[in-house]
Order: C-alpha cells, then structure tokens, then sequence
C-alpha cells in the first residue's frame, strides 16, 4: 500500500514539476492578449529566455542572475513585437509566427555555436542549490499534500504567486481596467486619454518576460543539457496558448488549468505505471495510446472554443479586440 | 513628437516597396553575417556556398535542383493556397495540420489500392487528400459563419491534434496498422508500392517530377482566378469589407465556405504530392511548410508573382543551409531559419515605410 501510495503521490509531485513552465506561458500571454494582442511567439520567447537566462545564470552562478537575464531578454523580445505591431503596426499573426521561428533557432545557433563551451549545471553549484527543491515548513509535513504542493523548488512558488498577483492587478486595479479596456474596444479606452501605446508596450514586455522565466525553469527542469535536436521548451509554448483559452483568460483560474493540463502531460509518461500499480482500477490506462494525452490538451482547448462561440457566451474573457492593431485614424 | 503624424499612403508603392526589400534582405545578410564571424566562419564563403545551394563545382548538381524542387514545390502550393484564404482575411494558420491531413490519406490510398496502375493511383491519392483535407478547412468556415468562432485559434489546435495523430499512426505496431514496415519490429512508416511514386519526365539524369509541372500550371490557374474570375473578385470583396459585400449581393458565407474549401484542399494536394514524391510519410515530413508559407503569402502581400518570387527566396536559403552544411558542421539548417526571422523583421520594419509615412502636423487652419 505504502508503495501505490508513493507511485500517487510521485504522480501528482510531478505534474506540478513539469507543468509550471506552462503556468510562466499561460500569465504572461494572458497580460499580453488582455490589452488586445495576439502573441504567437511564446515558443520563441521562452527559448530565447532560456537559453540567455541559463548561459548567463551558470557563468554569474546565480539563480536570481539566470532569472533577471532570462525575464530582461525575453521582454526584449516582447519589446520587438510591440514595436512591429504597435508602433509599425505588422500583422500579429505573421510577427508572433516569426517570433518563434526566430527564437527557436536563435537557441540551437547558441548552442551548436558554444558546442563545447556550453556550461554544464554542474559548474554552477549554487544556482543549483537555489533551485533544488526545499520544504515548506509545517505544510510540507501533511501526508501527501505536503510532499505534491509543498515541497517544491522556489520557481514553482514564484510561479504562483505571479499568477495570484496578474489576478489581483488585472481584477481590482485601475491600470488592470484600462488594460482591459483596451482589450475589449481600444476606440473607447483611447477616448477615455488612456496611452495604448505606453500601456501595449509594458503589458506586452513584461508579459513576455514572465514567458522568459517559464523557458528558463525548463531548461533547468531538464538538467541543462543542450540537444542539437530537440528545443528545451518543445511545444509548451503553444500549449500555453491554448491554456489561456482553456482558463477564460482568468490569470488565478490559469493556477488550476495548469494542473489539468500537466496531468494530461504526466499521464502520458506515468500511465504505465499507474496501470500496473492499479491493474484493477485504473488498468485501462495502458491501452491508451500515449499520443492521445498529448492530444488531449488541443482537443479540449478546440471544443471549448466551439462550444463557447456557440453558446455566444456573454462571460467569455476573450478580449473583443483581440488579433486587431488599434490604428487612430481608422477609428 | 505631437505634431508628428502617421499617413498611409496612396498610390501605387510596387516600386519603393521592391527597393525597400532588397534592402530589407541585404541588411539582414549583413547581421547574419556579423553572427557567423562570430562564430568564426568566413561570411563570404559561407553565403557563396548557401546561395548557390551547392551547385557549382558539383557533377551531381541535377541532384542539388531535385533537392531544391522537393522544397520548393510544397512551399509554394501551400503559400498559394493560405492566400487564397487570407485575401478573405481569414486566417488559416492550419496548414501544418491540413498537409499531414493529405499526406496521410494519399498514403492511407497508396498502401490499400498499390496494385492498381499509377495514372490511375496517383490521381486517386489526390481525390483523397483534396477531399479529407478540403473538409477540415469546410468545417472550420463553417464554425467561423455560423458561429463566428475564431479561426486562428481553430486551426491552430488543429495543427496539433493531426500532428499527434500522426505521431499515433506512425509508433504503434499492430496488425491494422497498414502504414508500417512488416519486416521491421520497430515502427517506422513503410514506403509506398512502386505505382504510388511520382513519376516525371527525364532530362538526362534529372528527373522532373509531374507534382512540379503541374504546381507551376496551377500557380498560373490561381493568378488567373484571383485576377480574372467572378469568384476571384468574390474573395477580394470580401476581404475588404464583408459588409461591402453584402450589400452587393455577395453571397459571404458561400464565398467563405468555397474559399476555405478551396485552401484547406490545396494544402492537402500538397502534401499528397509531397508524400508521392518521397515515397513515404512521417510527422517531420512538412518541414515546417505551414508556418513558413505564411511568412511567404504575407512577404508577399498575398501576390501571385510575389508569392512565387518569395518561395524560390525562401527555398534557396533553406535548401542551401542544408547544402552548405555539409562543409560548414557547426552552422546547421537552423541557421536558415534565423536568417528568415531576421530577414522578416527587416521587412516588416520596410513595409511600415511603404505604407505609412511620417508627416508633420499642420498648424490648424480654424484655430
């Protein structure tokens, strides 16, 4: 019994492990899509900050150092989209898609172009240590709980505690309503004297600095090591796209989204073992293919979308104004 | 800063707009180059080498243009076909998905019906990925009409879920599993029955398929359509402003629907030629057409000429960092894909300044 319990509990401790560079995706491009843009580039973002964040991070030794970096370039990166969409008003769409490919392949020039040169984890023992898991005191102790929620390396609390912030700023302050001004009806936010440019640029910068910070937890998640085939951030970018509309745009809600998303994620690698562990209840599991979890994200990301367009539901948190360049003179 | 202001400008931009490019494309060069002596490699070389994608000096260079064509010709027909849909302002961002979707049921066709002859086989595999992948983007018009539910979210999960059920198809081993090899206890995709394989016409040693002269008659059918054709003034009517359209009697939601069919199954045919003309299929198989293809209807402001112009661009700089790979091991093809984000950021930067242009405020008369 202790053994089942211990695969439950790995289970679930993991799901919390691998899904918070989602959480880092999902805040940052609901700030950035709440003042009306679409960015499809958080794949490109969160590499780009990754790879600065975690070269600069090892060398500085320094986990604070590996997260302002990685947060500083991928809200320069942020920078050139608002730059392109706002101020030269580019198309969202054909931007963000070249943000990625950029970004991705910003990161494999880095890498092959170190080669050898790239620093090893092992070089950075105190980044390493700052970023090993630590146990909250008292709540870490409750069976279970404790060890799946509470005992945890100190991203995933930043993680959340972005999150709750985004929330609060977005729901109870005035800059929070003007931004969601500008999302809904940029005509009307513009009538009122609110700055859209002013306020696009920092809510798009420090949106996809929030992206950096999730590329930089990944890359460390995995150890550090460069592939020269596969990206560290691997498609989470785009499940974090559809994690904003899983999640209404609601930055609290995307805390709980992300936990059903990652358990999708984790299914597909744990669910062997869950099936041995639990041959009678949960045997099943094993006879479904691991590329259906995979799936499954975009699969019930697609249906809310149809179903809610459907429904013409009146509480959708899609902003109104979403994909469109507010250009002035067009009003 | 105040008595500064935007203006779009009017008249006709094609001049200034080519001018601006060109230095768009020889600015990023100069940052792409900047980036390899970086890295220690001599720019002059390494270009010389890209941009003839290894073609002189080469006794095998028949092969270099079949290894350029087998880029070219998918990109091309994709870029053709997003236009269609994007001359409505509709975006479909699915064409990843929508050419696997192809891919797959020209190959589902190929392993069921191999012993039929090609002239019939081949056009079989087509009628299969035009209709199944035709169908998808029919289905997400039809959310988008009905329902107005947001297309580039819709496609874009599309992309996905293809992705992964291709990913399906190709890992598992089973008895039904007609895509892969029997002789082999790995999964891996078989390849087609020999009646299934592209034929073309022999120019020596090289080969020029029938999916690369038919691709260039229909980016001829495409221009004529769209600049010639009730239907084609239809789509750009529609594009400017729907309700415009309705106004003139414009059927919107059949424009839509057709249009979208006519997108989605084009970019299925692509991938069916694609997969013909490889013999086999796999989920990297799209090397990325769809998201590229984009790039390349918008580059060129969704023209016909233009969109041609691009492809033959964008394939040489993938084609070649592939070709220059070779004798350059640490720059690999994704330095391709660098260049093309830099080379789009120039150009969107240049685009600003064909459409707009900053004039200064005059003082106002009323006052």
């Amino acid at each position: 019994m202790t053994d089942s319990l211990s695969v439950l509990t790995l289970f679930f401790f993991s799901i919390v492990v691998y899904s918070i560079p989602l959480l880092y995706g999902t805040v940052g491009e609901i700030m950035i899509e709440k003042s009306g843009s679409l960015n499809l580039g958080v794949e490109g973002t969160m590499a780009i900050g990754a790879v600065l964040g975690y070269i600069v991070g090892c060398r500085a030794d320094s986990l604070f150092v590996g997260m302002m970096i990685a947060f500083i370039s991928s809200a320069l990166v942020g920078a050139l989209f608002s730059f392109l969409t706002v101020t030269l008003q580019a198309n969202q769409n054909v931007t963000g898609l070249t943000i990625t490919t950029f970004g991705v392949a910003l990161y494999y020039f880095i890498g092959n172009g170190l080669g050898n040169d790239w620093p090893q984890m092992g070089s950075a023992p105190r980044m390493v240590n700052s970023f090993s898991d630590m146990e909250i005191p008292l709540l870490s102790d409750i069976p279970g709980i404790g060890k799946i929620f509470f005992s945890h390396n100190i991203m995933v609390y930043i993680a959340v505690g972005i999150a709750v912030l985004c929330w609060i700023y977005l729901n109870t302050t005035t800059l929070g309503l003007e931004l969601r001004a500008i999302g809904e009806n940029p005509g009307a936010a513009d009538s009122m004297g609110i700055n859209i440019p002013l306020m696009k640029y920092i809510h798009i910068m420090v949106g996809s600095g929030i992206m950096g910070l999730g590329g930089l937890y990944m890359g460390l998640n995995m150890g550090g090591t460069f592939e020269g085939s596969n990206c560290w951030i691997n498609g989470y970018g785009w499940i974090s796209i559809a994690l904003v509309i899983f999640v209404n745009w609601n930055p609290a809600m995307a805390v709980v989204g992300t936990f059903v998303f990652g358990f999708f994620n984790t299914l597909r690698v744990y669910s062997g073992s869950l099936a041995s562990t639990f041959p009678g209840l949960l045997g099943w599991l094993g006879n479904i293919p691991a590329q259906f979890f995979s799936a499954l994200p975009f699969i019930i990301t697609l249906l809310i979308l149809v179903v809610d367009s459907m429904r013409k539901n009146k509480k959708s948190g899609q902003p109104a104004a979403i994909g469109l360049n507010y250009y002035r003179e067009d009003r | 800063m105040n008595n500064l202001h935007l203006v779009k400008r009017s008249g006709n931009t094609l001049v200034r707009r080519i001018v601006c490019y060109i230095v768009a494309i020889i600015i990023s060069m100069g940052i792409g180059a900047i980036l390899l002596s970086v890295l220690g490699i001599n720019p002059v070389s390494y270009y010389k080498d890209m941009l003839t994608i290894g073609l002189i000096g080469n006794r095998y260079a028949y092969k270099s243009v079949e290894g350029f064509l087998k880029v070219f010709v998918p990109l091309l027909m994709v870029s053709l076909a997003l236009a269609l849909s994007f001359k409505m302002r509709f975006w479909n961002i699915g064409g990843e998905g929508e050419f696997l979707v192809g891919a797959m049921c020209a190959a589902a066709v190929a392993f069921n019906f191999g012993s039929l002859p090609t002239a019939a086989l081949i056009p079989l595999m087509c009628l299969a990925a035009i209709i199944s992948s035709g169908l998808i983007g029919l289905a997400v018009a039809f959310l988008k009409c009905r329902f107005n539910t947001n297309e580039t979210l819709i496609t874009l999960m599309i992309n996905y879920i293809v992705l992964y059920g291709v990913k399906y198809f190709g890992e598992t081993k089973a008895d039904w599993n007609f895509f892969l090899r029997d002789d082999s206890a790995r999964p891996i995709f078989a390849k087609f029955p020999e009646n299934a394989e592209m034929p073309g016409i022999h120019i020596g040693a090289f080969n020029l398929l029938y999916s690369v002269i038919f691709t260039l008659i229909l980016t001829v059918i495409i221009y004529v359509y769209l600049k010639y054709t009730k239907q084609g003034y239809e789509i750009a009517v529609v594009g400017d402003s729907s309700d415009t359209a309705r106004y003139a009697g414009i059927k919107v939601k059949r424009v839509t629907l057709r249009t979208m069919f006519l997108s989605a199954s084009l970019i299925g045919l692509a991938g069916a030629f694609s997969a013909s003309a490889s013999a086999t299929v796999s989920s990297s198989m799209t090397n990325s057409v769809g998201w590229t293809g984009i790039v390349v209807a918008w580059l060129s402001k969704l023209s016909i000429p233009g969109i041609f112009v691009a492809s033959i661009l964008i394939s040489i700089l993938q084609y070649g960092c592939q070709a220059a790979s070779t004798s350059y091991p640490a720059i690999d093809r994704n330095y391709a894909d660098l260049l093309q984000g830099i080379i789009l950021f120039a150009v969107l930067v240049s685009d600003f300044t064909v459409t707009f242009k900053i004039v200064k405020r005059k003082e106002d008369a009323s006052k």
